[in-house]
């Protein structure tokens, strides 16, 4: 048995009784079966099909748009152009509340410009899609050609054509901060050393595209709006502003969803359309994605262009740091995140990461192109920023002469607290002690012998590392704290029935966290019961409690912090009354396995099923005054960041003649404080440490010249496979958080954030013999060869 | 262009030990089929282009993309999806091995890959690592990273040859 304690606000001593163990998911019998009910698989009566006829040019004047045929074909019901719907919306507006960024309105579909390929031209709704597709192409569009504006660093000098005539200077984001003497520092610098790093742009990529059924009623004036997102409420929200209905008639429920990675955390504009339509034709309308236009449209991500310079002393301290981060942000700015959340986090969020370097100075920027909007996607900024940081870093120390282990030893923070040059103070942690651990994990002296002898025999093993740390747990205080002034919150509701099983309601969506099974683990050790015996709804609808959604690796501790406000009323009670029933003082009664018993007397306890019951019916064991029922309402927001942090290597072969790189081992180092489950935490860190795998080596949605999207099925757009995983080592450091319900930090994003410059440095570690260096990821097998000479032109 | 002009065939299958039979636009697939004439949705549509295998299913005990075939082509034969594995109303071994290993996040994967796993254990009892891994590279699964999937077909392959 273990107890865990927390100094935080009021939280009880609570036998940890499930929170640590892996508790298997409630959610797998239900999916494993074929029972998981995702969106495409509900249907309704009378329902219609809609499909989106899109933009096939990347910049155009749009001169005409035919829609008569279309309308005649038998079997279509509404066929809507950008005109059409701008009579109920002009167009959605996006920006993120940071400094220096400039807001865009998105129309629902496009009027006089096409922006880029993909941008909705026409709706059609139809009896079937195949019908909707049939009329699509009947469809005819006359336009005019603009210049394509495709290149970032081009779109931002003096005299490019504009991709958006909303953006001058094709500027969606501008701005930046200095902290101490920077200029100084760099003048006197024993060395500089500088580089420009290139994530590719990536697609987030759930197996299960996105899709929206709207349900209008004109009787009830309701509208019932089914999507698969992360963030029902927020769209609730956006579509009673957007399209002027009584947010008391708009319900928004989230179905099964298969996998959301932060694509699913925007407002759409297919989540406006629906409805529109839906009102227009009173009958149910469903709109699936198919995979091309999930590549196509659907939040892409991660590209940016980061430069850093860092000034170090003669002693190899970092002394000071310059990073300048450029987004190519797309067309429009995708609500909420936008196209400014990407290069604004990597420079100002963390740049100097777990590096005590106080004096630096950022500057972030988005550039307008005629591509398909960016948005989030897992470790949104993280993950490029710490891509630039952690392969400088490994860069610096080669120059130098270190062990990437000594030189991040060297420059990393080792006292906490520490403040950070732009003022935010980091207090829990274990930096210096994921560092020395991985050196341990990998055998660092070890490997460096077997690289040796490998290389004798013309084989190339390399070794990368990369170290983390995140401000997790998305809230009010965290947004502040790094200058993002948002607000969120969530609220939960507890109830314990009469026979001591407990209902859970979160307004906390899943897309396949796995949040039902944590979250009922956090509520049974409150409650004492067993996880069976909870049953958690998480964010299906709208009508249950309010939640800023599943984003930002806020859930494992928003969730329980949430679920351990309400709880605690309920707990009392449930004490008091046990306490009458034993005939002994609540301090001395424990709450665990299904009972309460009297704590050194393992004779003397009654069951939770029995003293639920006797709260609902025996008012003579209520104390005097006893406020009856079990069941408690309570909103949460984290007081202040959290801060995750870790550190991976990746241990690499690379095959100079086929240039291909295979990942053998992930060693991977995880301090998100209390594990609530580790088969969960473990499940979290492999995938997210795949798809960093897959950013760096076989991810990349291609844009041509004229910014024709060259990636639109899943043969061009190539997403790791289980013949190229590595074997996965998993260490966990736990510093609980004394700032969060029972001591969880978030940790859905950290490995993907950590994972592509562990394997970028190992790379380079492996060519190193053939003085090659790469930057830009994806790496691909080309580009390996071009580096090592074995391919030129 | 023209629309194109449609055509319907009555189709009939053995779907998990029952008969179905409808008349559909001979350009239904075989998974849509199976989607909607059936309303079998076990069967997911992660690509409609033959490479995430999320629509895998058992046709005479072959594993076969439900998007790739049209459901009149599979007129007379027995098709098998995830909706039949349960072992009456348990999970059958492969299934409670997924659930034991955290082989599944969202799931969404998880039916097509769950049949081709069927099929690999049919027709070799005792598969290899190796094995294991080819069989399931031809499927995506976005959320786990695959390694939790192949220590629970391996669990599975432990527990014995049937798979019931
Ligand atoms: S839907 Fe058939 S392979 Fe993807
Ligand atoms: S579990 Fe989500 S795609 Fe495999």
């Amino acid at each position: 048995m273990t107890w865990q304690t927390s100094s935080h606000r009021s939280t009880p001593m609570v036998a940890a009784r499930s929170v640590g163990r892996s508790v298997l998911r409630s959610e797998d019998p239900r999916l494993l079966s074929g029972g998981g009910r995702y969106l495409a698989d509900l249907s309704l009566p009378r329902e219609l099909h809609a499909a989106l006829l899109r933009s096939n040019e990347a910049h155009s004047r749009l001169l005409a748009v035919d829609v008569s045929e279309a309308q005649a074909l038998p079997g279509v019901h509404l066929v809507w152009t950008g005109a059409d719907v701008a009579t109920f919306c002009q167009g959605i507006e996006g920006a993120l509340a940071v400094d220096g960024c400039i807001a865009t309105v998105m129309p629902l579909l496009a009027r006089d410009t096409l922006h880029y390929v993909g941008e909705p031209i026409a709706l059609v709704v139809a009896d079937s899609r195949a019908i909707a597709e049939d009329a699509m192409e009947l469809i005819s569009v006359t336009t005019e050609p603009l210049p394509p504006v495709t290149d970032p660093n081009a779109a931002l000098e003096a005299g490019s054509p504009l991709a958006n005539e909303q953006l001058a200077g094709n500027v969606g984001l501008r701005g930046g901060a200095s902290f101490g003497p920077v200029d100084e520092c760099f003048a006197v610098a024993h060395r500089v050393v500088e580089e420009t790093y290139h994530t590719g742009r990536l697609s987030p990529t759930p197996m299960e595209t996105r899709g929206v059924i709207a349900s209008y009623d004109w009787a009830s004036q309701e509208l019932k709006l089914w999507t698969s997102t992360q963030m029902p409420h927020l769209i609730r929200y956006f579509v009673t502003a957007y399209l002027g209905i009584q947010e008391n008639l708009v319900e928004v429920l989230t179905p099964d969803t298969g996998g959301g990675f932060g694509q699913k955390a925007h407002l759409f504009v297919e989540e406006l359309l629906m409805p529109l339509a839906s009102r227009e034709l009173n009958r149910p309308v469903k709109w699936v994605e198919d995979r091309r236009e999930n590549l196509m449209v659907a939040g892409q991500a991660h590209e940016q262009f980061i430069t850093i310079a860092l000034a170090l002393d003669s002693d190899n301290h970092i002394t000071a740091m310059r990073t300048r981060a450029l987004g190519d942000g797309g067309a429009f700015h995708q609500p909420p995140w936008s196209m400014a959340v990407e290069p604004w986090c990597a420079a100002a969020v963390t740049p100097q990461g777990v590096y005590n370097v106080k004096t630096l100075e950022y500057t972030y920027e988005a550039a307008a192109t005629n591509k398909a909007p960016v948005g989030a996607y897992r470790g949104v900024g993280y993950m490029a920023g710490t891509y630039a940081r952690e392969a400088i870093i490994d860069e610096a120390a080669r120059a130098v002469g270190m062990s990437p282990f000594d030189f991040r030893r060297l420059n990393v923070v080792k006292q906490l607290p520490w403040v950070n040059g732009q003022g935010v103070t980091y207090d829990e942690g274990s930096w210096l002690e994921s560092i020395d651990r991985l050196e341990q994990m990998v055998g660092y002296e070890e490997f460096r012998e077997r690289q040796l002898a490998a290389r004798a025999e013309g084989r190339y093993l390399g070794l990368g590392i990369s170290v983390f740390v995140e401000s997790t747990g998305e809230s009010t205080a965290m947004g502040k704290a790094h200058g993002l002034p948002d607000v969120y919150h969530d609220t939960a509701t507890v109830r314990m029935d009469p026979n001591g099983t407990v209902t859970v309601t979160l307004g906390l969506t899943t897309q396949g966290q796995g949040n039902r099974t944590t979250a009922a683990q956090v509520a049974a050790d409150m409650m004492g019961v067993r996880p069976e015996d909870v049953t958690v709804i998480a964010g299906d609808s709208t009508r249950h409690t309010y939640g800023s959604g599943t984003v930002a690796s806020r859930g494992a501790i928003i969730a329980a912090g949430a679920i351990g406000r309400a709880a605690g009323p309920l707990r009392d009670k449930l004490l008091a009354v046990a306490a009458n029933m034993l005939e002994i003082s609540t301090d001395d009664i424990e709450l665990a396995d299904g009972r309460a018993s009297v704590r050194g007397d393992s004779e003397a306890s009654v069951s939770i099923a029995d003293v639920a019951t006797s709260v609902y019916f025996d008012d003579s064991v209520w104390p005097e005054g006893f406020d009856p029922g079990l069941e408690a309402t309570f909103a949460y927001d984290a007081g202040r960041p959290m801060f995750s942090n870790g550190a991976q290597a990746a241990l690499v072969e690379v095959d100079p003649f086929t240039g291909f790189v295979t990942v053998d081992t992930m060693y991977v180092i995880e301090d998100c404080g209390t594990v609530i489950n580790p088969g969960i935490v473990d499940g979290q860190i492999r995938g997210g440490a795949v798809q960093g795998i897959g950013a760096a080596l076989f991810e990349q949605l291609l844009y041509d010249d004229a910014g024709q999207l060259t990636t639109t099925t899943l043969m061009d757009y190539h997403l790791p496979t289980a013949d190229v995983i590595p074997v996965f080592k998993i260490e966990h450091l736990q510093t609980p958080s004394s700032h969060t319900w029972n001591g969880a930090k978030g940790m859905g994003e950290s490995a993907m954030i950590a994972a592509p410059a562990a394997v970028l440095n190992a790379v380079n570690d492996a060519i190193a013999p053939f003085g090659a260096i790469l930057r830009d990821i994806p790496i691909t097998p080309e580009d390996v060869l071009r580096a090592i000479g074995q391919v030129t032109d | 262009m023209i629309a194109m002009p449609s055509h319907t065939a009555t189709v009939a299958m053995e779907v998990n030990d029952t008969t179905v039979a409808a008349a559909v636009e001979t350009r239904t697939s075989l998974a849509e089929f199976l989607r909607v004439q059936a309303g079998l949705t076990g069967t997911k549509l992660g690509c409609e282009h033959g490479v995430c295998g999320a629509c895998t299913v058992l046709v005479d005990d072959e594993p076969t993309r439900g998007c790739l075939v049209f459901a009149a082509q599979v007129d007379g034969k027995k098709v098998r999806t995830v909706e039949g594995l349960a072992d009456g109303r348990a999970l059958n071994r492969l299934q409670q091995a997924f659930h034991e290993n955290f082989g599944l996040q969202c799931g969404f994967c998880t039916g097509g890959i769950l049949m081709s796993m069927t099929s690999l254990m049919e027709k070799e009892p005792n598969p290899s690592r190796e094995q294991i891994v080819e069989w399931l590279s031809g499927h995506l699964c976005r959320c786990t990273g695959y390694e939790t999937i192949i220590n629970a077909v391996l669990a599975a392959v432990a527990g014995g040859e049937d798979l019931r």
